[in-house]
C-alpha cells in the first residue's frame, strides 16, 4: 500500500471528515506537519481545537488569523521542516460578517444585514452555518494561492449531508421563493414581482402568524429584504466552492475511531460523499487498541502466577496481583478484539480504499513530536 | 443536596459532546427511574433513533412505544412535531392543511430557521408539562436525549432567542411555558455527559458555564467510561520490568493504568472547573452493547441519584 503522503500528492485541499471526538484535529495537524516536513507551505484550518494542541502549536488567537508555527517549536521537537506549517482557527461569526460585507452591493446594505436581529442569531445558530463557513474560508485561502496545501479539519456534524449541502441549505433560506411567496404581502409584494400570488398567500400568512406570531414573520421578511440582490453573488460563490471540492485538487480523508458508532458514521459519510460524486481518498482509524497478547507469554491465571514467581514478584494484594493481571489482559484483549472486528468491517465495506490504523497512544497528543509519532503510522504498512 | 433528587424531576435533559454516551445515559436514567415505579418517556431528537435498539426493540418512530416495563420512547421529528403542534393551536384540520400542507408553506416551514427546533422542543415540553391522563400527568418523568454540545445549547436556548424576537401569539405563549420549565430547578435538571479525555473534558467545562449563564438548573455531570486504577505504582514498575514472560501482562497493566491516570486527571480537572456533582460511570468491558449494558450503567449510578 502507498503511504498516505503519496496518496495525497498533488492535492491542494485536504478535508478531514468524520464525527466529533475521533481525533480529526490531530489527524489534520499531523498531515499538515508531514507536508511541511516535505517542503510544502501548509495551512491547517481548524475549528476550536483542543486547547493544549492549539497552545502547543503557538495558536492563541481566534478570529481568522493565519499563524506560522514557530520554527523554534520544530527545533524543540528535533524536526527540520523543509517547508512551513501555518495554522488558523476559524471564527464563525467573523467569516459570516466578512462574507456579507464582500457580497453586499453597498456598505449600507451590509450594515442593514449585520444589524438585523435575526441575522445576529442566525449567523451563529443557523444549521449548516459552520460547515458552509469552513468551506467558504477554504475557498478564499485556496484562491489567494498563499499556501501549497490547505488541510481542513471539518466541524463535527451529526448529519453528514449538512456538510456538503450546507451552502445550498443556506441559500434556500436567503433566496427561497416559497418563503418570499408566503411572506410576500409583508415584503411589499410588488417589489418582488409576486403581486399575482399575494392574494392566496394572505390566508396562509394569517394562519401561520396565528401560530408563530406576526413579529417573527415580520423579522423574517425584513431579513429577506435586507439580502435582496445578493443572492446571485452568494449562489455563484457557493457553486464555485462546490466545484472546487469535487475537483481533482481536493481530497477527502475519512477519520474515525474504532468504536462501532463512529465506524457506522464513517460509513455513512463515505456514502454521502459518494452520492455527491466524491471519492474517499483514504480512511484513518484512530485510537485502535492493540492486543497485548501479541507479545506472547502466559495469559492464564496459573501461567501468570508462575511468571510472577519466576520474576520474584510478590503475588499479593486484594484481589491478588495475578488475578488482576489476568483480568486486565482479558479486558484489553476484548477491547482489541472488538476494535479489530470493527476495522475489518470498515475495510471490507470500503473495499479498495487505503486505510491506516493509528494505535491508542499512552498520552494525549499535544505537541509536534506527538504529531510526528502519528505520521509514523500513516506509512506503507497501514499502521499494522 | 437541597435540590430535589434527579429522578423526581419532571424533565431531565441529557446533553454533552457527540459520542460521549448521551443516549446510553438517557436510557440508563430512564431505566433507573422506571425501576422506582415511575412511568418514564425518553424523547430522542437527534437524526438517528438509538434507545429502542439498546433494549432490543424495533425503532419507536414518532409513535410512543413501551421498551421495558414503565419505560417508553419516542423519536421526535420536525415534520410530525410541526403537524401535531400546529393542530393543537389551529384546531381545524382543513385550515391546517391549507396553511401548512401547501407546497410553499411546507417549504417555508422547513427553511424558516429555528422553527424545527421550536416545535420539537415544544413537543417535549408538552409531554413533560401538559400531557394529562385521567386528571394527572401521563408521565412521571420525561428524559430528553438532547443534541450534542453546540447544537444542544442552541436547541435549549431556542425559547429564549425566539422570545427576544417575538412576544405575542400562541407560540410565544408556549415558549414562555417552555422557558419557565427549563429554568425551574424544582421541575427540571440539565445533565452533562463527558469522557475522561482532553477535548470532551474541555467542552464539558465550556458547556457547564454556558448552561449556567443561561440559567438551566444544573444536574450532575456524568464522567463516562471511567477507568479505575487496578495496580499500585510499585506493582506496575515490577511487572513492566518483569522480563519477556510478563511482556503482555506488563503492557496490559500499563495501558490500563495510563487510562486510569487520564480518568483521575480529568476527574480532578472537572471537579475544579465545574460546579455540579460529578458522577464517574465505570467503563464496562463488553462484547455486545445492549439491554444488559444499560442495566449495568443504571445500577452503577442508581445509588447516587
Amino acid at each position: 500500500m502507498k503511504p498516505l503522503i503519496e496518496i495525497l500528492r498533488g492535492r491542494k485541499i485536504i478535508c478531514c471528515v468524520g464525527s466529533g471526538g475521533v481525533g480529526k484535529t490531530t489527524t489534520a495537524a499531523a498531515i499538515a506537519l508531514r507536508e511541511a516536513m516535505d517542503g510544502k507551505k501548509t495551512l491547517v484550518l481548524t475549528i476550536d481545537p483542543a486547547r493544549r494542541l492549539a497552545n502547543s502549536l503557538g495558536l492563541r488567537e481566534l478570529g481568522n488569523v493565519e499563524t506560522r508555527i514557530d520554527p523554534a517549536m520544530f527545533e524543540q521537537a528535533g524536526l527540520t521542516p523543509r517547508g512551513e506549517m501555518w495554522a488558523m482557527m476559524l471564527d464563525l461569526k467573523h467569516t459570516w460578517d466578512e462574507l456579507v460585507r464582500r457580497q453586499a452591493r453597498t456598505p449600507q446594505q451590509a450594515q442593514a444585514i449585520l444589524d438585523n436581529k435575526l441575522y445576529q442569531t442566525l449567523s451563529t445558530a443557523m444549521a449548516g452555518s459552520l460547515e458552509y463557513m469552513a468551506m467558504e474560508k477554504v475557498y478564499e485561502v485556496h484562491s489567494s494561492r498563499r499556501f501549497d496545501v490547505v488541510i481542513l479539519d471539518t466541524p463535527p456534524t451529526t448529519n453528514a449531508l449538512d456538510f456538503l449541502h450546507a451552502a445550498a441549505r443556506i441559500l434556500d433560506v436567503l433566496d427561497n421563493n416559497a418563503m418570499k411567496l408566503v411572506l410576500g404581502p409583508m415584503m411589499k409584494a410588488g417589489k418582488f414581482g409576486l403581486k399575482l400570488l399575494a392574494a392566496p398567500s394572505g390566508l396562509v400568512l394569517r394562519t401561520l402568524s396565528r401560530f408563530t406570531g406576526s413579529d417573527f414573520l415580520r423579522d423574517l421578511a425584513g431579513f429577506m429584504m435586507a439580502f435582496e440582490g445578493m443572492y446571485e453573488g452568494f449562489k455563484e460563490r457557493a457553486t464555485r466552492v462546490k466545484a472546487l471540492l469535487t475537483s481533482r485538487d481536493a481530497a477527502f480523508v475519512l477519520v474515525t475511531s474504532a468504536s462501532p458508532l463512529t465506524i457506522e458514521e464513517a460509513l455513512f459519510f463515505h456514502k454521502a460523499l459518494a452520492d455527491d460524486g466524491i471519492q474517499t481518498a483514504a480512511v484513518i482509524v484512530n485510537r485502535v487498541q492493540r492486543d497485548p497478547r501479541r507479545h506472547g507469554g502466559p495469559d492464564t491465571l496459573p501461567g501468570l502466577k508462575e511468571a510472577l514467581q519466576l520474576a520474584q514478584i510478590k503475588d499479593s494484594g486484594e484481589p491478588p496481583l495475578s488475578e488482576r493481571l489476568c483480568q486486565t489482559l482479558t479486558d484489553q484483549a476484548t477491547l482489541a478484539d472488538l476494535d479489530r472486528r470493527e476495522v475489518e468491517r470498515l475495510r471490507t465495506t470500503l473495499h479498495g480504499i487505503p486505510s491506516f490504523s493509528v494505535p491508542r497512544l499512552r498520552k494525549d497528543v499535544h505537541d509536534l513530536a506527538g504529531l510526528w509519532q502519528i505520521d509514523g503510522y500513516l506509512g506503507e504498512n497501514g499502521g499494522e | 443536596m437541597s435540590e430535589p433528587a434527579l429522578l423526581n424531576q419532571r424533565l431531565v435533559v441529557v446533553t454533552g459532546k457527540g459520542g460521549t454516551g448521551k443516549s446510553t445515559l438517557s436510557a440508563a436514567l430512564a431505566l433507573a427511574a422506571s425501576r422506582r415505579g415511575k412511568k418514564v418517556l425518553v424523547c430522542e431528537v437527534t437524526a438517528r433513533e438509538r434507545v429502542a435498539d439498546f433494549f432490543g426493540k424495533p425503532p419507536s418512530g414518532t409513535r410512543i412505544r413501551e421498551l421495558s416495563p414503565n419505560l417508553y420512547s419516542v423519536h421526535v421529528r420536525p415534520r410530525e412535531a410541526m403537524r401535531e403542534y400546529a393542530l393543537m393551536t389551529i384546531k381545524y384540520e382543513t385550515l391546517y392543511k391549507i396553511a401548512f400542507e401547501n407546497p410553499a408553506a411546507r417549504y417555508f416551514l422547513a427553511a424558516a430557521p429555528s422553527l424545527s427546533e421550536i416545535v420539537m422542543l415544544g413537543k417535549v415540553w408538552w409531554h413533560a408539562a401538559r400531557d394529562m391522563e385521567r386528571g394527572r400527568p401521563r408521565w412521571d418523568l420525561v428524559v430528553l436525549d438532547a443534541p450534542a454540545t453546540g447544537h444542544g445549547l442552541t436547541f435549549l436556548t431556542v425559547p429564549e432567542v425566539f422570545l427576544r424576537l417575538v412576544n405575542e401569539g400562541p407560540l410565544a405563549r408556549d415558549m414562555h411555558g417552555m422557558q419557565s420549565l427549563l429554568a425551574d430547578p424544582e421541575r427540571c435538571s440539565v445533565c452533562v455527559v463527558t469522557l475522561p479525555e482532553e477535548m470532551p473534558a474541555n467542552e464539558a467545562i465550556e458547556l457547564d458555564s454556558a448552561l449556567r449563564q443561561h440559567g438551566f438548573p444544573p444536574g450532575p455531570l456524568f464522567l463516562n467510561a471511567y477507568f479505575a486504577s487496578r495496580f499500585t505504582p510499585q506493582e506496575l514498575v515490577q511487572v513492566t520490568r518483569g522480563g519477556p514472560m510478563l511482556m503482555a501482562a506488563g503492557e496490559a497493566a500499563d495501558n490500563h493504568e495510563s487510562r486510569a491516570a487520564l480518568s483521575a486527571h480529568y476527574e480532578g480537572v472537572l471537579r475544579n472547573a465545574v460546579q455540579r456533582p460529578i458522577l464517574p460511570v465505570p467503563f464496562f468491558f463488553e462484547r455486545h452493547f445492549g439491554a444488559q449494558s444499560i442495566d449495568k450503567v443504571a445500577r452503577a449510578i442508581e445509588s447516587s441519584l
